[in-house]
C-alpha cells in the first residue's frame, strides 16, 4: 500500500513539473509585449525597439515581429528600413494566406495560436498605409504611389470575398490615395479617390465613430473645380456650406504641409477564461477567449503653428479609427472562435476521460495538458497606434519652424514640441508626421455590443 | 580497418545530412526563364528593352534622321516612371535599355544628368592638377538630339487565387530640338497567377 503511494506520488510530482512547464511556455502573445509598452509610454521608442529584437519570437508571430519593427523605425524616423520590415511582412502575407491543414489540425487539439499570424483586414491595410507615409516623409511620391494601388487591390478582393464588410471600405487609405495622386498631378484620379473616401466615410460614419473630415470636404470641391465638373463643385460648397472662392484664395500659390498625427496605441487583446456546459456532452469545459482593453493614452489633437510674416495654423482631424475597426474585427470573429473553443475543449475533455478510464494517472496528466495548452488567441500588431489624425496646411514655401501643442478634451495645452528648419520647396506638398504613446493607463475591458 | 570504415561510414552521412540541411545554391543562366511570384523580373526587364530598342531602330525616324544630319541619332535616357503595383527596380531597367541601345551600334548615348555632373567635377579637377596634355576642355560636351522617356503602367485583375497581371512598357523617344515625339514603343505582357488555397 505505502509502495503503492510513493509510487502514485513519483508519478503525479512530473505531471506538475509538466503543468508548470507549460503554463510558463505558454504566456499569451499580449502578455510578451508588456516591456515595450512600458519603453513606449516612457517616449523611448529605441528601447522599445532593442527590447523587440531581444524578445524571442516564435516563427509563427514573425508577420508581428516585422510589423512592430516597421512602426518603431519609423518613429525614430528610420523610414527606408521601416519599409524594408513591411516589405518583409507582406511577403509573410502572401506566402500563408493559403490554409495550412496540418496548422488547422493543430489549431483544432491545442490552441488558436498554433496558426501562421498574417494579420487582420486591417492590419494588412495599415501596412501599405505606413509604407506609402513612409515614401511620402522619403520624398518618393511614385514609390507611395505603389503602395496604394496595392491597398486598392487589397480593398478589392476583402470586397471580393465579404462584400458587405466594413474593412472593404478603409476610408483613410481612399483619402490618402487622393492625396498623393494629387501630389502627382493626376487630378482624375484624385478626383475619384476623393469621391470614394468621401462615399466610405459617409457609409462607415457610425462603425468608424468618425465626422467627414472638413480637409476632405475642401480637397472634393478645389479638385471637382480642377476637373472642371463645376456642377459637383457647386453641390459640394452647398452641400458642406464652403465657398470656392474662399479656398482657393487660401491655397493660392502656396506650398501644402501634410501632417499625420498617431495618436496613442490601438487596443490590446487579454484572454478571458471560463467554464462553459458543453451541450454535446453536458459536462463544464473551461475556454480561454480574446477581449480586447483599451489603452488609455491617447490625446484630443493637435495644433500646428508656423510663425511666419503671418501665422498659419491648424489642427489635426480623426481621419482613421483603427481601434475601433480593431474591436469590430473582433466583434464579427468572436462567434467563430467561441465555437472552435468550444468544440476543442469538449474533444480535450473526451481524450482526458477516455485516457482516465484505462488509467486514472494518465487521465489527470491529459487533462492537465489539456487545460494548459488552452490559451486565447491575443495576438495583434501592438504598436499601431489607436487613431490617425491628419491637417493640411497651407504655408509659403522656405524654411520655418513647426510648433506642435498637444491639446486635451477642453483645448487645453498638455505639451508642446518644436520641429525646427523644416524646408519646404515652392509649390511642393511636405509631408511629416508625429507619434504620441505616452503615459498609458491601461483600464477597463471595452464592452462588446 | 574495420575501425576505418566505421568512421567513413559515419562522416559520409553526416556530410549527406548537413547537405540536406544547408541552404542550396545552383547556378543558372540569366537567359533561363525562371518566374517565381509573378511580380516583374529580370527575364521582363531584359526583354522588354531589347525588343523596344530594336523596334525604336527600325522606324522611319532613324532613317530621317540619318538623310537630314548625316550622322547617327544621339540620345539620353531621361525618367522612366515606374506607375504601377509593384515596386520595380528601375535602374536595371534602365540599365538593359541602355545596354540594347549602345550594343545596336546604331545610336550615340550620352550621360544621363546625374553621371554627367559627376563627370564635369571631374573636368573640373584636372583643370587644376592634371597636366596640359592630358587635361581635357569643358565646352566639348556632346548634346543629345532626342530624349528616350516612359512609364511602366500595371492593371490588375483578381478573382479569388487567381491573378491576371497585365504590364504595358511605353516609351516616347521626343526631339530635344523642337519637342517632337517621333517615336512611341508598347510593349505588353500579361501573366496569369494561380496561388493554392492549401498549403502544408
Amino acid at each position: 500500500m505505502c509502495h503503492h503511494r510513493i509510487y502514485q506520488t513519483a508519478l503525479i510530482l512530473p505531471g506538475y513539473i509538466l503543468l508548470l512547464l507549460l503554463l510558463n511556455g505558454c504566456a499569451s502573445y499580449s502578455q510578451t509585449h508588456h516591456s515595450i509598452q512600458q519603453s513606449l509610454f516612457n517616449h523611448n521608442p529605441a528601447r522599445a525597439l532593442e527590447q523587440l529584437e531581444k524578445n524571442s519570437h516564435s516563427n509563427n508571430d514573425l508577420f508581428l515581429y516585422h510589423a512592430d519593427k516597421a512602426i518603431l523605425l519609423r518613429m525614430l524616423g528610420r523610414y527606408k528600413e521601416s519599409n524594408i520590415e513591411i516589405e518583409h511582412a507582406k511577403k509573410i502575407i502572401k506566402k500563408f494566406s493559403a490554409s495550412s491543414i496540418i496548422e488547422e489540425g493543430a489549431a483544432f487539439f491545442i490552441n488558436d495560436s498554433t496558426r501562421v499570424y498574417i494579420g487582420s483586414p486591417v492590419e494588412q491595410v495599415m501596412l501599405h498605409i505606413y509604407a506609402a507615409l513612409n515614401y511620402l516623409e522619403l520624398k518618393q511620391t511614385d514609390s507611395a504611389r505603389v503602395e496604394i494601388l496595392q491597398v486598392d487591390t487589397r480593398l478589392r478582393s476583402f470586397m471580393q470575398s465579404d462584400p458587405d464588410s466594413p474593412f472593404s471600405f478603409d476610408p483613410f487609405a481612399r483619402y490618402l490615395s487622393g492625396i498623393i495622386y494629387e501630389d502627382l498631378g493626376e487630378w482624375s484620379d484624385a478626383m475619384i479617390a476623393y469621391r470614394k473616401a468621401y462615399e466610405a466615410y459617409l457609409a462607415h460614419q457610425e462603425l468608424y465613430h468618425i465626422e467627414i473630415p472638413g480637409q476632405l470636404k475642401e480637397s472634393l470641391i478645389l479638385m471637382a473645380d480642377m476637373v472642371g465638373l463645376k456642377t459637383e463643385r457647386k453641390k459640394y460648397e452647398k452641400m458642406f456650406k464652403l465657398k470656392f472662392t474662399d479656398l482657393n484664395a487660401a491655397q493660392d500659390k502656396q506650398s501644402e504641409l501634410i501632417f499625420t498625427f498617431h495618436n496613442g496605441l490601438a487596443p490590446i487583446k487579454k484572454e478571458h477564461s471560463m467554464q462553459m456546459l458543453a451541450p454535446a456532452t453536458g459536462r463544464f469545459v473551461r475556454i480561454s477567449l480574446p477581449a480586447y482593453y483599451e489603452r488609455n493614452n491617447r490625446i484630443s489633437k493637435l495644433r500646428i503653428k508656423i510663425r511666419d510674416k503671418d501665422h498659419y495654423s491648424t489642427t489635426t482631424e480623426l481621419t482613421e479609427n483603427i481601434g475601433y475597426l480593431a474591436i469590430k474585427t473582433l466583434e464579427d470573429h468572436l462567434p467563430a472562435i467561441t465555437a472552435r473553443a468550444l468544440a476543442r475543449a469538449v474533444a480535450k475533455d473526451k481524450i482526458a476521460k477516455d485516457s482516465g478510464e484505462k488509467n486514472q494517472l494518465f487521465g489527470l496528466l491529459v487533462n492537465i495538458a489539456g487545460v494548459a495548452t488552452e490559451r486565447a488567441d491575443t495576438r495583434s500588431w501592438l504598436t499601431l497606434p489607436d487613431e490617425i489624425q491628419t491637417a493640411r496646411l497651407n504655408i509659403p514655401h522656405g524654411k520655418h519652424t513647426l510648433a506642435i501643442e498637444l491639446l486635451n478634451d477642453n483645448n487645453q495645452i498638455v505639451s508642446q514640441k518644436r520641429i525646427e528648419n523644416i524646408q519646404i520647396d515652392k509649390n511642393k506638398k511636405l509631408y511629416l508626421s508625429f507619434h504620441w504613446a505616452a503615459n498609458g493607463i491601461e483600464h477597463g475591458l471595452i464592452k462588446q455590443h | 580497418m574495420k575501425n576505418i570504415s566505421r568512421q567513413f561510414i559515419s562522416v559520409f552521412f553526416t556530410t549527406l545530412i548537413l547537405a540536406a540541411c544547408g541552404t542550396q545554391v545552383s547556378r543558372v543562366d540569366v537567359e533561363e526563364k525562371h518566374d517565381l511570384s509573378g511580380a516583374w523580373n529580370d527575364t521582363d526587364s531584359r526583354l522588354v528593352s531589347e525588343e523596344m530598342i530594336t523596334d525604336m531602330l527600325g522606324r522611319p525616324w532613324y532613317r530621317t534622321h540619318s538623310k537630314a544630319h548625316k550622322t547617327v541619332p544621339t540620345v539620353i535616357v531621361g525618367t522612366i516612371r515606374n506607375l504601377s503595383h509593384e515596386h520595380i527596380n528601375l535602374n536595371t531597367f534602365v540599365a538593359d535599355i541602355e545596354r540594347a541601345m549602345i550594343n545596336s551600334g546604331k545610336i550615340d548615348f550620352v550621360a544621363s544628368s546625374q553621371e554627367r555632373s559627376e563627370i564635369r567635377d571631374e573636368r573640373k579637377d584636372q583643370d587644376l592638377h592634371a597636366t596640359e596634355s592630358s587635361r581635357k576642355a569643358m565646352g566639348q560636351e556632346r548634346g543629345a538630339d532626342y530624349m528616350l522617356k516612359g512609364s511602366i503602367n500595371t492593371i490588375i485583375d483578381v478573382d479569388g487565387s487567381t491573378q491576371l497581371r497585365y504590364y504595358q512598357v511605353d516609351l516616347n523617344l521626343i526631339s530635344l530640338k523642337n519637342n517632337r515625339k517621333v517615336w512611341l514603343g508598347q510593349k505588353k505582357i500579361k501573366k496569369v497567377i494561380k496561388n493554392s488555397k492549401l498549403r502544408f
